[in-house]
C-alpha cells in the first residue's frame, strides 16, 4: 500500500512540475494555432540560465527562477520573431516542424556554450523527510510550492489581468478580438513571452529534482507535449489535469514495467486520447 | 458631408475572386439604412470591407472627413466604427461580463461606466454576466453582440444580420432594441435576411446585386416597390 502511495506522491510531484512548461505549451497553442516544439530548448535554456545565476553570482532558487523566466521568454520571442513566424503562412504543420528544426538548433546553441556534462545546482544537500512510510525530499516540496504558485499566478494573470483577458479574447476569436480593438499580432508575442518563460521556470524546477544537461527539455517534450494533448490544446485547466494524470500513470507504471519503459505512457496517453476523446479532456480544437 | 461614405468598392477573397464591383453606400447621422439583396451579392463582404475585415482593391472609404481606407480593424475601430458579426460574435469561453469589459479594450477607462449603463439597457445581461456566454441563446447572444459592439462608444453600427436564425418574437425584440439605439442618435448600417422588417423600420435601404448597388431609396418605398418584393422579398 505504502509503495501505492508513494508512486502517487511521487507522480503529483512529478506532474506538477511538468504542468509549468505544458501550460506555456498549450498557451502558444491557444493563441497561435500550432504546437510549438521549441518549448523543449527554452526549459533547456531557462535551466542552463538558472544554473548560470546561481553557480556564478550565488543567486537563489527564486532570483534564478526569475532570470531563467525572463531569459527564456526573450529567447521565445526572438526565435518566433525571426524565425517562426515566417512560417506561419504556409500553415500549422510547417510551423510544428520548424519549431522541431529551431528546438535542435537551440540545443546546440547551448550545447556549444556548456557542453555536454551533467550540472547539478549550488544548494545545500538535504535528508529526504519520512513520514507514514514515505519518503518525500524537501527540495521536492519546494518545487512544488514553486509550480502551484507559478500556476495559481497564471490562473489570475488570465483571469484578472486586463492583457489575461485579452489573451484569451484572442484565443477564442482572433477576429472578433481585432474587431475590438485587441492587436492580435501584439497579443501573439507576449503570449510566445509567457509560454517561453514558464517553460524556461519548468527547466528550472525538472533540473533541481536532479541535474541539467542540453537534453533536458527534450527528454521532457514527450510528457509534456501529451499533458497538453491528453488536457485539451488549448486548454490552460486542462495542461495542469493532464500533466497530473500523466505524471501519476508515469510513477504508477513504474511499479510494473522497467524504468526504460517510462516514456512509453506519454505514447500511450497520446494513442488512447486521439483514440477516444481527440478534444482531450477539457479541449474544443484538437482534432 | 456624410457620416459614412463607401465609394466605388471592390474586393473579394481569393486573388482573382471579386465579390464587390464598384459598390457605393453612403450613411448619414442619425440614419438606419439596410442593405438587401440575393445570397452571393456581396451584402456581408460589403460590411466587413467598411470594417476592415476585407481590404478594399479598389474605392474609398471615408468616415467623416477621415480616409480609413488603409485602416486595418483595429484602426476602423478606433476611428468609431464597430462591426457586430452574423456568427461568432461574442467570446464564448469568456462570461458576460467579460465580454463586455474586453470590448472596450482600447478605452478601459470608461468600461465600468458603460458596462453599468449596459446593464441597465439590457437587464438580461446583468443577471447572467458571470455566466459564459456560450451559455446564452440565440437571441440573448446577439443581444450581447451588439451590447459588445456599444462599448466601444462607436460613431456608427454596422449589423450583419442581426436577427439570423431567431425566433420571430426575439427578432421582434432585437429589432425594438435597433430601433431604441437609432433613437438615441447612433446611425446603424444593417444587413438583414428579414428584409420587409428592416426596411420598414430604416431611414433608407439599398439593393446590392452582383457586387454593385443597382437602387437606393427611402426604406418603407423600396419595401413597397412591387418589382424589389418579387425579386428579393418573396412577393
Amino acid at each position: 500500500m505504502s509503495i501505492l502511495l508513494q508512486a502517487l506522491l511521487n507522480g503529483v510531484m512529478n506532474g506538477a512540475l511538468i504542468a509549468v512548461p505544458a501550460i506555456g505549451f498549450t498557451a502558444i497553442f491557444a493563441v497561435l494555432r500550432y504546437p510549438n516544439f521549441a518549448i523543449a530548448a527554452y526549459a533547456t535554456i531557462g535551466a542552463f540560465a538558472a544554473w548560470w545565476v546561481n553557480v556564478h553570482f550565488g543567486a537563489g532558487i527564486l532570483p534564478a527562477l526569475l532570470v531563467a523566466f525572463a531569459i527564456a521568454g526573450c529567447i521565445g520571442v526572438g526565435a518566433e520573431e525571426t524565425a517562426l513566424k515566417q512560417l506561419r503562412g504556409a500553415g500549422a504543420l510547417t510551423v510544428a516542424i520548424g519549431s522541431i528544426a529551431l528546438n535542435t538548433v537551440l540545443e546546440n546553441v547551448v550545447r556549444l556554450f556548456f557542453g555536454n556534462d551533467l550540472r547539478g545546482y549550488d544548494l545545500p544537500l538535504v535528508p529526504d523527510w519520512r513520514f507514514m512510510g514515505l519518503r518525500v525530499g524537501p527540495q521536492q516540496l519546494q518545487s512544488l510550492a514553486f509550480a502551484v504558485v507559478i500556476m495559481a499566478a497564471v490562473f489570475a494573470f488570465l483571469r484578472y489581468t486586463r492583457f489575461g483577458k485579452a489573451m484569451r479574447a484572442v484565443a477564442d476569436n482572433p477576429d472578433l478580438a481585432r474587431l475590438k480593438g485587441i492587436e492580435p499580432a501584439h497579443v501573439a508575442m507576449m503570449t510566445i513571452f509567457l509560454g517561453a518563460g514558464l517553460a524556461g521556470v519548468g527547466g528550472v524546477l525538472i533540473g533541481l529534482d536532479a541535474s541539467i544537461d542540453p537534453l533536458l527539455g527534450f527528454r521532457v517534450l514527450l510528457t509534456v507535449f501529451a499533458a497538453a494533448v491528453l488536457g485539451g490544446l488549448g486548454s490552460i485547466p486542462g495542461a495542469v489535469v493532464g500533466a497530473l494524470a500523466i505524471g501519476i500513470a508515469e510513477e504508477c507504471a513504474l511499479l510494473v514495467v522497467p524504468a526504460t519503459y517510462r516514456s512509453a505512457v506519454g505514447f500511450a496517453a497520446i494513442l488512447l486520447v486521439l483514440t477516444v476523446r481527440p478534444r482531450g479532456f477539457f479541449g474544443e480544437r484538437a482534432n | 458631408m456624410s457620416l459614412l461614405l463607401a465609394k466605388d468598392i471592390v474586393a473579394g477573397y481569393g486573388a482573382a475572386e471579386q465579390i464587390l464591383k464598384g459598390a457605393s453606400i453612403h450613411v448619414e447621422a442619425g440614419e438606419i439604412v439596410t442593405i438587401i439583396g440575393p445570397n452571393g451579392a456581396g451584402k456581408s463582404t460589403l460590411l466587413k470591407v467598411i470594417a476592415g475585415l476585407v481590404p478594399a482593391r479598389e474605392g474609398a472609404i471615408l468616415l467623416g472627413d477621415d480616409d480609413v481606407t488603409r485602416f486595418g480593424a483595429v484602426d476602423r475601430t478606433r476611428s468609431g466604427i464597430s462591426f457586430v458579426p452574423q456568427e461568432r460574435n461574442v467570446f464564448g469561453n469568456l462570461t458576460i461580463a467579460e465580454n463586455l469589459e474586453i470590448s472596450a479594450y482600447r478605452d478601459s477607462g470608461e468600461a465600468s461606466k458603460r458596462i453599468e449603463d449596459l446593464y441597465e439597457r439590457y437587464p438580461m445581461l446583468a443577471g447572467k454576466r458571470r455566466d459564459l456566454a456560450r451559455t446564452l441563446s440565440g437571441g440573448q447572444r446577439q443581444i450581447l453582440a451588439m451590447a459588445m459592439g456599444l462599448m466601444t462608444a462607436p460613431r456608427l453600427l454596422l449589423l450583419d444580420e442581426p436577427t439570423a436564425g431567431l425566433s420571430p418574437r426575439a427578432a421582434d425584440e432585437l429589432f425594438d432594441a435597433i430601433i431604441a439605439l437609432n433613437e438615441g442618435g447612433l446611425p446603424i448600417l444593417m444587413v438583414e435576411q428579414h428584409a420587409v422588417e428592416a426596411l420598414a423600420v430604416s431611414t433608407r435601404g439599398y439593393v446590392l446585386v452582383s457586387g454593385k448597388d443597382s437602387a437606393e431609396g427611402p426604406g418603407p418605398q423600396l419595401a413597397a416597390d412591387p418589382e424589389i418584393r418579387r425579386l428579393f422579398l418573396g412577393g
